[in-house]
C-alpha cells in the first residue's frame, strides 16, 4: 500500500531590502516571490536574491482567497501561491480583474480570474487553436468547437502578491484576445516573441467557495460575464418548437372535438307569445330526451323581434329527478337608419346535463306600456327554441392558441436581453437589437 | 431544461383544459341550479318562480 504524500513543504527566505520572510509553496518552479512587506519583486533564482523591481500601490489589495489556502478543483488539491491585479483601459476607464495562480506539485499550475463575482478556472492550453471564421468575425476553433472572438485589449499588471514560475512586473503588458463559447473562453495572450493560449471555464462565487472551503458568502455576480451561461435555457429554436407541438397538439384536440361532438339537434318548435294575452304566460315545453354521457345542452332562441325586445326565463327540468337549471335570457334588436343594436337571437349552453328526459318552462315577457321612444316595434313576437346537446365550444382553445407561445415568447425575449448584455461588454456592443447568437 | 419542462406542462394544461371543458360539457352561462323541482311544476307552470324573474332590464335604443 503506497504511503499517502505528504503536504508540500514550505520554504522561506528573507527579503533583502526589508528584511521581511517570504514564503515560498512553488518549489523550484518559483522564478519571483513578492515581499508583501516592502512590495519588492525578487529573483529567487539569483544566488543573491536580487529585487528585479520595487513597485508602489495606493492600497494593499487583499485576495478573496488568501495565499496559501488550499482546495479542490476537479478533484485534486490546489493551492494559492501567486495573486496578481491586471487592468485595462478603455475609453479612459480602467478596468481590473483578479487572477490566482494555483499549483499542485502533481498537476502542475491553473488559475483563477475574478471580475465583478464573476470567476473562470484557466488552465494553460497545451496545443494550438486553429484560427477561423464565425459569422463574418474572428473566431478559433479548438476541438471541434468554435469560439467567437469577443474582445481585444491591452492587459497590464497593476498589483502582484505571492509568488510566480515565471517573470512578473508590475507594469508588464499583454495583448489579450478573448473567444468564447459559453460557459468556455480562450484567451490569448500576446507579449513580443510569445502567444500563450489557455482555457477557462465560467465558475459562479458559490462554486470557487465551496472548492476552497472559503468562509462567508462570495461576492455577488454583477451583469453578464463573457462567457457565463446563459440562466435563460435553451435556444429560440427549441422554444419555439415546443411552441409548435403544443399547437399541434390543441389543433388535434380541437379536430378531435368537431368531430366527436353529436351536436345533436333533440328539440325543435315554434311559439308565439303576446303580451296583451290575458291569463299565465309560462308554459312547458313537450319531454325530450337527453342521452349519452354528461354533456352541455345549448338552447337557441330565434325571434322576429325588431325595435323591441323580449326577456324570456327559463328552467330546463329533468322530469324524473326534479334537477334543474333556472336561467334567463333578454334578445333585443334596434336599428335605424345607420346603425342597430342587439340581436334578434341569442344562445346559451347549459353546462353538463346528464342523461335523461327533460322539459323546458318557458315565461316570455315583454313590455306592455312602452314609454322608451324607440320600443315601437309589435307586442308581439315569434320565437323558435332549439335544443342540442354536446356542442362544441371552440373558444378554450383560441384561449389556448393564444397562450401556448406566450412563455416562448418571454423566454426568447430574456435570453435575447442577457446576450444583448453580455455582447455590449465585447468590442461589437452595438446600439441597436444586434445582441449576438442564443446559448444552446 | 427544468423551465422548458414547465412551459411543455403548462401547455399540455391550456390544451387538455380546452378539450376537458368540451368533454364535460362545462359552460360559463350564469345560472342557477336546483334540486327537487316538484313534479307539479309540469301542470302548472305558474307556480314557478324564477330565480331570473326579477333581473333589472335593459331596454335598448339610442
Amino acid at each position: 500500500m503506497a504511503a499517502k504524500a505528504a503536504p508540500p513543504q514550505v520554504r522561506s527566505l528573507t527579503c533583502p531590502n526589508c528584511g521581511g520572510a517570504i514564503e515560498l509553496r512553488g518549489m523550484a518552479h518559483t522564478l519571483n516571490a513578492v515581499c508583501v512587506q516592502c512590495l519588492s519583486i525578487i529573483d529567487t533564482k539569483s544566488e543573491t536574491l536580487q529585487i528585479v523591481q520595487k513597485f508602489k500601490a495606493k492600497e494593499r489589495i487583499q485576495p478573496l482567497i488568501p495565499l496559501g489556502t488550499r482546495g479542490k478543483l476537479h478533484g485534486d488539491p490546489y493551492e494559492v501561491i501567486g495573486f496578481q491585479v491586471r487592468t485595462i483601459t478603455v475609453d479612459g476607464t480602467d478596468y481590473s480583474w483578479h487572477e490566482y495562480l494555483l499549483f499542485n506539485p502533481y498537476k502542475g499550475f491553473r488559475y483563477l480570474s475574478f471580475y465583478s463575482g464573476h470567476w473562470n478556472d484557466i488552465k494553460p492550453l497545451k496545443g494550438l487553436p486553429v484560427i477561423t471564421e464565425s459569422g463574418g468575425r474572428k473566431a478559433v476553433n479548438w476541438l471541434n468547437t468554435t469560439y467567437k472572438h469577443f474582445q481585444n485589449a491591452t492587459a497590464r499588471t497593476t498589483y502582484v502578491m505571492g509568488e510566480f514560475p515565471y517573470q512578473v512586473r508590475v507594469g508588464d503588458e499583454a495583448a489579450v484576445d478573448d473567444y468564447i463559447a459559453p460557459p468556455y473562453m480562450l484567451s490569448s495572450e500576446t507579449i513580443p516573441g510569445e502567444v500563450t493560449w489557455s482555457l477557462g471555464e465560467y465558475k459562479t462565487g458559490a462554486d470557487i467557495w465551496k472548492a476552497f472551503n472559503l468562509p462567508g458568502s462570495p461576492p455577488p455576480a454583477v451583469g453578464a460575464y463573457a462567457n457565463e451561461p446563459s440562466p435563460h435555457t435553451g435556444s429560440a429554436a427549441k422554444w419555439f418548437s415546443i411552441a409548435v407541438a403544443l399547437w399541434t397538439l390543441t389543433f388535434v384536440l380541437l379536430v378531435a372535438t368537431a368531430l366527436f361532438s353529436s351536436n345533436e339537434k333533440i328539440f325543435s318548435t315554434l311559439y308565439t307569445y303576446s303580451e296583451n294575452t290575458p291569463g299565465e304566460h309560462s308554459f312547458v315545453t313537450p319531454i325530450f330526451e337527453v342521452k349519452g354521457r354528461p354533456s352541455n345542452v345549448e338552447i337557441e332562441l330565434g325571434t322576429n323581434l325588431h325595435q323591441n325586445w323580449a326577456y324570456f326565463n327559463m328552467a330546463l327540468i329533468n322530469e324524473q329527478t326534479g334537477q334543474a337549471w333556472d336561467f334567463g335570457r333578454e334578445v333585443s334588436y334596434y336599428s335605424g337608419s345607420d346603425w342597430s343594436e342587439g340581436s334578434a337571437s341569442d344562445t346559451v349552453r347549459v353546462p353538463s346535463v346528464p342523461a335523461g328526459r327533460y322539459y323546458l318552462r318557458i315565461e316570455p315577457e315583454m313590455d306592455d306600456h312602452p314609454t322608451d321612444f324607440y320600443t315601437t316595434g309589435p307586442r308581439n313576437v315569434t320565437y323558435s327554441v332549439t335544443i342540442r346537446r354536446d356542442v362544441p365550444t371552440y373558444w378554450p382553445f383560441v384561449i389556448a392558441f393564444l397562450l401556448i407561445p406566450v412563455p416562448a415568447i418571454i423566454a426568447v425575449i430574456r435570453s435575447w436581453a442577457f446576450e444583448h448584455v453580455r455582447w455590449q461588454e465585447s468590442d461589437y456592443a452595438t446600439t441597436s437589437g444586434d445582441s449576438g447568437d442564443d446559448d444552446e | 431544461m427544468t423551465k422548458q419542462l414547465l412551459y411543455i406542462i403548462y401547455g399540455l394544461a391550456l390544451a387538455t383544459g380546452a378539450g376537458v371543458y368540451n368533454y364535460r360539457g362545462m359552460s360559463m352561462a350564469s345560472m342557477n341550479e336546483l334540486r327537487n323541482v316538484p313534479k307539479s311544476i309540469r301542470d302548472n307552470p305558474g307556480a314557478y318562480r324564477s330565480h331570473y324573474g326579477y333581473r333589472p332590464r335593459y331596454f335598448g335604443g339610442k
